[in-house]
């Protein structure tokens, strides 16, 4: 999961809340989309209904005994993330005070502010350029560096120890150490590129907030990517090697291979990956906000950014729940479709 | 099932015993929540708190010190559930004082220690007539330059507006890509600062002389333009909008940016950066022949608990103890900030010599309209005003909106 969800950036990173209202969020997407996944994978399958007859203790004890074991995850689901998206919908119905205070139920009016203030569709289509150009570009680079670490060369393992880095390292220093890199003043970059004697004087690499968005989404990239070539790798070492040496000697080349046989047979590892990559790349923080904090003036802001300013430096704390509301909502929509698209496709082949 | 039976024994005598022992003690407390100054800071709390309580053993003194990040996170979680602190050291009180929760200032500090703030420092916190909190600590701000820098290019130190930028085109012209002439920074961190310094030297500022918002007068629309022109012109640090203060004091501690605006406590971040560069101390260049300082002041708080009488005092006496001249001066020098208090100044003047220099410019300084309930949504807005202008926008077109969002 190279998007990690943000509690374990956020533990590192001093600037981020206490109480951040999208991540139980996204991880209640993901619990969506089981629930939305097509019948035949259901847990409690188990009990046939002979047994559910008899009605003595021994069988009552039986049939709950799963349902005991299940009590905690139960538990800690509904404490840990129902609850919190509960109180972030019941939130984004109340007025608030500057200090926090609630002040009584307002209806709607948190959702229209934020819908009609001219920053939102500017946020909004940066989160869709962001969150479709990371995972989609990643994916691609996953998939083919996940093809040339299954191969075998010498060097595999460090090979595949090396790819696995930019992930193991948390994002707040992944983001930190691009923004030193390409630092105008004593970035790394242009300390390369004067010593190698290919510029004359610094450059700015970011000489505008659509050039910081491009360095931003490169992180977002950089940092996912792994997760998506050990997902491919994972469902590369399950193919059947018949299937290649069939194709072979039916005359199939490299690309009919790669169409016919590689990417049908790892489309439930990408499913996996992408969906999981679209919640956490949609709600990722440490990258953006260690980056620009979303400035200039919104131009790199995405949701989630957007989201923490309005309620820890604006005091909005309605109007941070309505937008928190509006991405989970927009976040279950594109889980479940592509969700449903994947595997209905499944179904047909 | 006995082994249960004797572990919720023992857990209820355990609880037993906690309850009597607070029962018994009998003390009355006062907790404070203190903002992070700097790395001294909780040590320095600590010790009062030990301090403190020795010299007042009926008072139970309980003081978090909480980082400049989560201060605010954290009060608002506190009074979103009823559990607001007795005092709290912070910047803005304004937001409290609208959801009713705080106490006047005279209901709980002495005669004597209300004596000691200076009088422009208390009506910073004055709604209505009345004081709602009181100064803990100040710092101005005004220009540091290279004097090096300066002096090999042959250029005088400016004072006006038209002198800062003929001695920006001078140092660019003599330092090339080398030497960035000017610091400015719009950032989400202080952005504001910059509005301040700009409008409030050229005769405008963020409220008009009867302290309505009068954003988008001539003289702001003005500065903001002049600010802008001398990004425009190529005479700033880089990339404004996202180079903190910090960014820039490390660029002026390299060498590499010759004149910027900051706070007094520069000096100690150089040396403790280990930057050895010669600098000297001069006014804000102004528009209107009148430099302004800026002056920036954190406060103390005390939230209205329904207090009794001894809890009200023990309140006092907290305060009568921390504003002590000499444990006070060593507070305020301890960060390297500047006193509220004149018998404080006077103090720390005795202490340390380079201190009278700054408390003089003290005395002339601007602050911030945090008494006004908007001031959040005023600083925001005119950090967004600076970013979008610096991205090409009209600046009036901006401020007007600006305006009429906030005064509307």
């Amino acid at each position: 999961m190279s998007m990690r969800p943000p509690p374990e950036a956020r533990s590192v990173f001093r600037d981020a809340p206490v109480s951040y209202p999208a991540h139980g969020i996204c991880r209640c997407a993901l619990l969506l989309c089981f629930f939305c996944s097509p019948p035949g994978c259901s847990c409690f399958s188990g009990d046939g209904p002979m047994q559910k007859k008899k009605k003595s203790a021994k069988s009552w004890r039986k049939a709950l005994t799963p349902y005991v074991w299940l009590l905690p995850s139960f538990t800690l689901m509904t404490v840990m993330v129902l609850l919190p998206i509960l109180t972030v919908f019941y939130r984004s119905f109340q007025k608030f005070s500057k200090a926090g205070k609630i002040k009584g139920f307002i209806g709607a009016d948190n959702f229209s502010q934020v819908l009609h203030s001219a920053k939102f569709s500017l946020v909004l289509r940066n989160t869709l350029v962001w969150t479709v150009l990371v995972v989609l570009i990643s994916t691609i680079l996953g998939i083919i560096i996940g093809m040339v670490l299954n191969s075998e060369f010498k060097g595999r393992k460090i090979a595949r120890a090396i790819v696995v880095f930019p992930w193991a390292t948390s994002l707040i220093i992944q983001a930190s150490v691009w923004k030193f890199i390409i630092n105008t003043d004593h970035g790394a970059l242009n300390a390369l590129l004067m010593k190698l004697g290919l510029t004359k004087s610094a450059v700015n690499f970011t000489s505008s907030p659509e050039a910081w968005f491009a360095w931003e989404i490169w992180v977002g990239i950089f940092v996912t990517v792994p997760f998506v070539a050990f997902c491919v790798l994972s469902g590369l070492q399950s193919i059947d090697s018949g299937y290649y040496e069939a194709a072979a000697i039916d005359g199939g080349g490299f690309w009919q291979q790669t169409f016919y046989i590689t990417l049908p047979l790892i489309r439930p590892s990408l499913t996996v990956s992408t969906v999981l990559n679209i919640i956490y790349v949609f709600n990722s923080f440490p990258i953006i906000w260690a980056m620009t904090k979303g400035d200039p003036a919104s131009r790199t802001d995405t949701l989630v950014t957007y989201l923490y300013k309005l309620a820890f430096i604006n005091g909005e704390n309605g109007q941070a729940a309505a937008v928190s509301v509006i991405s989970f909502l927009i976040l279950c929509v594109v889980s479940a479709a592509y969700l449903a698209i994947s595997s209905g496709g499944g179904d047909e082949s | 099932m006995k082994k249960q039976f004797a572990l919720a024994l023992t857990l209820a005598a355990a609880f037993g015993c906690m309850t009597m022992q607070t029962q018994a003690s009998e003390k009355t407390s006062v907790s404070v929540i203190a903002a992070q100054y700097g790395n001294n800071t909780a040590a320095w709390w600590a010790d009062f708190e030990k301090d403190f309580e020795a010299d007042n053993p009926d008072i139970d003194l309980v003081v978090e010190v909480v980082s400049w990040n989560d201060i605010y996170t954290k009060v608002n979680t506190l009074l979103q559930n009823d559990q607001a602190p007795d005092v709290l050291n912070i910047d803005t009180f304004a937001d409290y004082y609208a959801d009713d929760l705080l106490l006047p200032a005279k209901d709980y500090v002495s005669e004597e220690t209300y004596a000691k703030y200076y009088e422009a420092f208390l009506g910073q916190s004055e709604i209505d007539g009345t004081v709602w909190a009181v100064p803990d600590l100040a710092s101005v701000r005004t220009m540091f330059y290279n004097k090096d820098l300066l002096e090999e290019a042959g250029v005088e130190v400016p004072a006006t507006w038209d002198e800062l930028k003929e001695a920006c085109k001078a140092l660019k012209d003599f330092y090339g890509d080398e030497v960035y002439p000017w610091g400015i920074d719009m950032t989400t961190d202080e952005g504001q600062a910059a509005f301040a310094y700009y409008t409030w030297n050229n005769g405008g500022g963020f409220v008009d002389e009867n302290g309505d918002w009068a954003l988008n007068s001539d003289a702001n629309v003005e500065a903001v333009e002049f600010e802008m022109s001398l990004y425009n012109e190529g005479y700033t640090n880089s990339d404004p909008a996202n180079q903190t203060r910090y960014d820039l004091q490390d660029l002026f501690g390299q060498g590499k940016l010759a004149m910027m605006i900051g706070p007094n406590g520069i000096p100690t971040y150089l040396s403790d950066g280990g930057y050895e560069i010669n600098y000297g101390i001069a006014s804000i260049p102004s528009n209107t022949g009148d430099s302004i300082a800026m002056g920036v002041m954190d406060r103390f708080m005390c939230f209205d608990n329904g207090y009794s009488e001894e809890e009200l005092a023990a309140v006092t006496t907290f305060f009568d103890y921390f504003f002590d001249d000499e444990r006070y001066a060593a507070w305020v020098k301890m960060e390297d900030f500047l006193p509220a208090t004149s018998t404080g100044a006077e103090a720390i003047a005795a202490m340390d010599e380079s201190y009278a220099n700054w408390i003089d410019i003290l005395g002339t300084c601007q602050f911030y309209p945090t008494a006004k309930t908007e001031w959040i949504d005023v600083k925001q807005g005119s950090i967004d005003v600076e970013q979008q202008a610096l991205l090409g926008e009209d600046v009036r077109t901006l401020l007007d909106a600006l305006q009429e969002e906030v005064a509307g």
